[in-house]
């Protein structure tokens, strides 16, 4: 058994990938140095990351499978998922060997794995987008923290930069200790953790209270559903909606 | 009074209006603008009743001249009434869009003095938002019936998203319940709407500049269960308000008990699953090319309550039955029980690279539970019953059966006011409206 670790990086999964062509292996299993798993049996490869190579397979995806297969294995990748090296691999492979159709081989296990857990990380990006809530601080910034389950935050920046590009906001992951940060120009991606309680503006309680007032009112008692609400909206988004937590 | 208060008032008063999508519009912002619409909609949450919130809902005023029965904002009801100024509206609605707590606006009303006087208010607000604070979210404005065409037409030219509730299927039951209103004030806006959605697409490719008039098209709201009403007249009426006026949403309020009237029937809770059945009946007709005859006629009126649609006309039309997986085309597999428009498109993508093994359906999202019935695999039938109308639909409703008690094991709370009659499949897609 052959083991690849990379540093933990979308470049280093990707060179590891590289590596695998290069050196005529097939390791069983590409693992994120983080995620270690002790495993008496397996032969440890570490593979450092290097730009060039990794560049050279993400052109490759893009040219020789298709856009859509770079995007399932982006957003595996953001899924963290101790796994998500090693699926990926044996995706592109297939991808590599049979070309753009391949993705519409749904009854294969390896194209749907990648497939499922996409769409998955796809469907948290997209309920993120509607479960943001922004908290106007002194000096007027716009201030959301989220704790999503994977790492979706930079996949959400696009949209709030067509929305609010008049605003200066902030949303931050707060469990991964990144953010987003936009100054009504330009944004960035980077690490971020608040040492300070954080000092809410004059008019935001108002709207806040107004806000869990609109939410309370707007139920139709004769048909309340706690379960359905808990279906729809889990019970892990709750911690910072300002109708919900706190 | 307080803004708070006002708010309490007319997001209550507003809570009956189901529809609350925010889709079909796919608005880019506009520079130094605010705001954008994205065209699969967005939900920002999820009300106590299960239900998202998507838009900010609310009336800009109950007063009403009307007593209409089934409603809680007629004038002879004893409630505590408030209006809006535009301007409050329009600062309530910037500022949680700008904390993303909402897509957009939702304005409807009551009717203030008369038709025009109230919708002038409505337009004057929707004009702000979008002149003034360079708003460019999500609007859907309710049209005031009675009110003149040319106020209609201004405010489309502003909003996304138009609505007339028709609220009750027939001529009849309009007369019984709402007898200041006439069925030809309610008809007529639709009709006009549609027609400038017409011409303003028609504009849009002779001009580039044309205003896009209601981009995300028209809707209407009817009411289940306040009239005696069947089905098949509901289901019928939809049908022809998707062909003529090519509506975008015919949406199904069951009607909640807010007063006891000589003309109301007298329920003790909403008629939910009958909202639910209608809800599916309408997907069928939308996305499955099935037409409102073929489910209900003369001599089947009613949905059955414990069948879903679809395999209440398999069940009568078990000829058809069973279908091979392999090779029926697109049209046959989506009349299959179980099968949705997302599994026979994979189905179909699938089959492409050898054929489908029974085990492959599940990974493709097929609900055996109810396809094993009707299918063939490779030519072998799974069902492991004899293939007749009885026999299947004893096992389909035992299997029913089995996922409501199982659901209801869990949900011994004391949140829960009405019995847990559907499972949890089907009331999800039944609020979400999802495929």
């Amino acid at each position: 058994m052959l083991y690849y670790f990379y540093d933990g990086s979308f470049d280093g999964l990707l060179t590891a990938i590289y590596q695998a062509y290069y050196r005529g292996e097939t390791p069983s299993r590409i693992v994120a140095a983080g995620d270690f798993q002790e495993s008496l049996l397996a032969e440890k490869v570490y593979i450092r990351t290097e730009t060039e190579q990794s560049q050279r397979v993400y052109v490759s995806i893009q040219t020789k499978i298709s856009r859509q297969a770079l995007r399932n294995v982006f957003y595996v990748y953001l899924s963290e998922l101790p796994d998500a090296g090693t699926w990926i691999y044996e995706y592109l492979r297939l991808g590599w060997k049979i070309g753009k159709e391949f993705d519409r081989m749904l009854s294969d296990g390896r194209v749907l794995r990648v497939h499922k857990i996409s769409q998955r990380v796809n469907g948290e990006r997209h309920r993120i987008l509607g479960l943001i809530r922004f908290r106007c601080l002194e000096g007027n910034i716009y201030y959301a923290p989220i704790s999503p389950q994977y790492n979706i935050v930079g996949l959400v920046i696009p949209h709030f930069l067509d929305r609010f590009p008049g605003q200066n906001w902030i949303i931050h992951d707060v469990n991964r200790k990144i953010g987003v940060f936009y100054n009504g120009e330009t944004w960035s991606l980077g690490d971020m953790d608040l040492e300070n309680e954080i000092e809410l503006s004059n008019g935001e309680k108002l709207y806040q209270s107004l806000w869990k007032e609109y939410f309370k009112s707007i139920a139709i008692k004769d048909r309340v559903n706690p379960k359905l609400q808990k279906r729809n909206l889990p019970v892990r988004y709750w911690r910072f909606l300002i109708e919900k937590g706190q | 009074m307080e803004l708070l208060d006002k708010l309490k008032i007319l997001a209550d008063a507003a809570k009956y209006d189901v529809s609350c999508s925010s889709s079909g519009s796919n608005k880019k912002n506009k520079k130094d603008g605010l705001g954008n619409s994205c065209y699969s909609g967005i939900c920002h949450s999820w009300a106590d009743d299960g239900r998202c919130i998507s838009l900010l809902k609310i009336l800009f005023t109950n007063h009403c001249i009307y007593d209409c029965t089934y409603c809680i904002n007629r004038v002879s009801n004893a409630v505590p009434r408030a209006t809006f100024t535009p301007d409050e509206l329009v600062d309530i609605t910037i500022n949680f869009y700008k904390r993303n707590y909402i897509e957009g606006l939702f304005l409807s009303s009551a009717v203030l003095k008369n038709p025009n006087y109230t919708m002038e208010l409505m337009l004057e607000a929707v004009r702000k938002l979008r002149e003034q604070e360079n708003f460019n979210g999500y609007i859907h404005l309710k049209a005031i019936p009675g009110a003149d065409n040319y106020l209609i037409e201004r405010a489309g030219k502003y909003v996304d998203r138009m609505s007339v509730n028709i609220e009750f299927p027939s001529e009849r039951s309009l007369k019984l319940l709402a007898p200041q209103k006439e069925r030809e004030t309610i008809i007529r806006p639709m009709s006009f709407i549609s027609s400038k959605i017409i011409e303003g697409i028609e504009d849009k490719r002779k001009y580039k500049k044309a205003f896009d008039f209601v981009p995300a098209g028209q809707t209407t709201q009817l009411i289940v269960g306040a009239t005696p009403d069947n089905d098949a007249n509901i289901l019928r009426l939809s049908e022809a308000l998707y062909k003529r006026f090519s509506l975008k949403r015919v949406y199904y309020s069951a009607y909640v008990p807010v007063s006891s009237h000589p003309n109301l029937p007298s329920i003790s809770a909403p008629p939910l699953v009958r909202e639910h059945r209608l809800y599916q009946a309408d997907w069928l007709l939308r996305f499955y090319g099935f037409n409102a005859h073929e489910l209900l006629n003369e001599t089947h009126q009613n949905f059955d309550i414990d069948l879903d649609p679809k395999c209440d006309w398999a069940l009568r039309n078990i000829h058809l039955f069973p279908v091979e997986v392999n090779y029926a085309d697109y049209e046959l597999l989506l009349r299959i029980p179980g099968v949705g428009v997302k599994s026979a498109r994979r189905i179909i993508a699938s089959r492409r690279f050898g054929s489908l093994d029974y085990a492959d359906l599940n990974k493709l999202g097929v609900v055996l539970k109810r396809a094993r019935y009707f299918i063939t695999c490779k030519g072998r039938y799974y069902g492991g019953i004899n293939m007749d109308v009885h026999s299947i639909k004893e096992q389909l409703l035992i299997n029913a059966k089995n996922s409501r008690s199982l659901d209801s094991g869990e949900q011994v709370s004391l949140f829960s006011l009405y019995p847990d009659l559907l499972s949890t499949g089907d009331k999800l897609s039944s609020i979400t409206g999802e495929l």
